[in-house]
């Protein structure tokens, strides 16, 4: 089994008009896409508008997504044409310093935005959930721990898992299970006590 | 919240989970916004573990992206459109593709009947000629000739006809090729009673349509 199988369930539910599934795609990829675009620009701010003009892009295009690839693998090759083309049109538009004048609403919308990735604030709440999931881990009973890691950091299959392991798959998938849950309990009072933004996400 | 529920979440969020359990939990998903928090967190984490730089665990991407799908009616059409596109082609699909089969397997027959040699040719004598013989001999009392049977047969042998449909038989009806393979059958069988007075025939085609390999 692969992520193409629970993607591809949640893309022919957006295909049938069910946009709150495609929220769920967002929610599953925009780390990993933003880090993605990272590699062409270095302003998170910028990368985080590249990420989302992709998610669009790809949004408008999915109804001819026939899921002859995975959907991540179609999404990512947007998000890099998306960045490139950022990068040249960028390159090829002088620096406009007269922004304000020019473009008043752009102009304070950009700067909101660059405050609202590079404020302390934000980066301290970033730096937060990160000690936060860490700590989590720390404190996982080394079944859990390892199963985790695994997974997220190694990117194996529960099979692959199951195999180091030397226990059943259906042990993997709740050893997971319960380390995320874990880990999840203490995010949570993060997120509902920093911005209170984990009922928002959606 | 059902523990079942959140372990299928998280087997959902790897991949790992059977597709009928996905369906039904896809569509709980895309409705359920505390299911969908929680989903959002597991990225979360992802991303912390791999200690994603750069990236903030914060972005509001989800909802910035949203709400520009929300005011955008032109993706709200282009679905709609799509969905009707392929209801209809699920019609019109079978309908072309039996209208195809059974222009190609007339021409086909047309085609063939046009290839027996010297038939067109000797009906073009003969029927501008009937008038004037029948003119020409109008003095004599009025009598039927029944015609001598020709030597050699005057259509394609419904063998090869029956071949080629049965060889063709995936872009037709069952009852279409039935007919079809019948006519041929019948066809045979008059042609074959006028020159020779047997039955082979008829028989071949159906020897032929058991077999089409041979």
């Amino acid at each position: 089994m692969s992520a193409d199988v629970s993607d591809l369930s949640l893309v022919r539910r957006v295909q049938r008009g069910d946009k709150g599934a495609f929220d769920a795609l967002v929610l599953k990829y925009q780390h990993k896409l933003v880090k993605l675009v990272m590699r062409y620009v270095r302003n998170p701010a910028e990368a985080e508008d590249i990420a989302q003009e992709a998610f669009i892009k790809a949004y408008r295009a999915l109804p001819q997504f026939r899921g002859d690839s995975a959907f991540y693998t179609w999404l990512y090759r947007i998000a890099i044409n998306s960045a490139k083309n950022a990068v040249v049109s960028r390159d090829r538009s002088p620096i406009d310093y007269d922004l304000d004048r020019n473009n008043p609403d752009e102009s304070y919308d950009m700067q909101g935005r660059m405050k609202d990735s590079e404020t302390p604030e934000g980066l301290v709440l970033t730096d937060e959930i990160r000690s936060t999931v860490n700590a989590a881990i720390e404190a996982l009973p080394e079944d859990l721990r390892t199963a985790i890691v695994l997974r997220e950091l190694e990117g194996l299959s529960y099979e692959e898992i199951a195999a180091s392991m030397d226990c059943p798959v259906g042990t993997v998938r709740s050893r997971i299970f319960r380390a995320r849950e874990a880990i999840d309990r203490r995010l949570r009072e993060v997120f509902e006590g920093g911005l209170g933004r984990a009922e928002e996400l959606g | 919240m059902n523990e079942e529920l959140d372990s299928q979440l998280s087997a959902m969020f790897d991949g790992e989970l059977p597709m009928a359990e996905c369906e039904l939990l896809a569509r709980r998903l895309s409705r359920d916004e505390q299911l969908k928090a929680r989903w959002g967190r597991y990225a979360v984490i992802g991303a912390s573990i791999r200690a994603e730089r750069g990236v903030r665990l914060n972005a509001d991407l989800a909802r910035r992206v949203s709400s520009v799908i929300s005011k955008d009616p032109n993706i709200a059409v282009r679905f709609v459109e799509r969905q009707a596109a392929r209801a209809a082609s699920k019609w019109i699909r079978p309908v072309a593709g039996l209208g195809v089969a059974a222009g190609v397997a007339a021409l086909s027959i047309l085609w063939m009947r046009a290839q027996v040699p010297g038939e067109t040719p000797e009906l073009a004598q003969v029927i501008p000629a009937a008038p004037a013989a029948a003119i020409a001999t109008s003095t004599e009392p009025d009598s039927y000739v029944v015609p001598r049977p020709s030597p050699r047969p005057s259509l394609v042998p419904a063998t090869q006809l029956a071949n080629y449909v049965v060889a063709h038989s995936e872009f037709s009806s069952p009852v279409a090729r039935r007919n079809l393979l019948s006519a041929f059958m019948t066809g045979e069988a008059g042609t074959a009673g006028a020159s020779n007075g047997s039955e082979e025939g008829s028989e071949n085609v159906y020897d032929d349509a058991k077999n089409p390999a041979q």
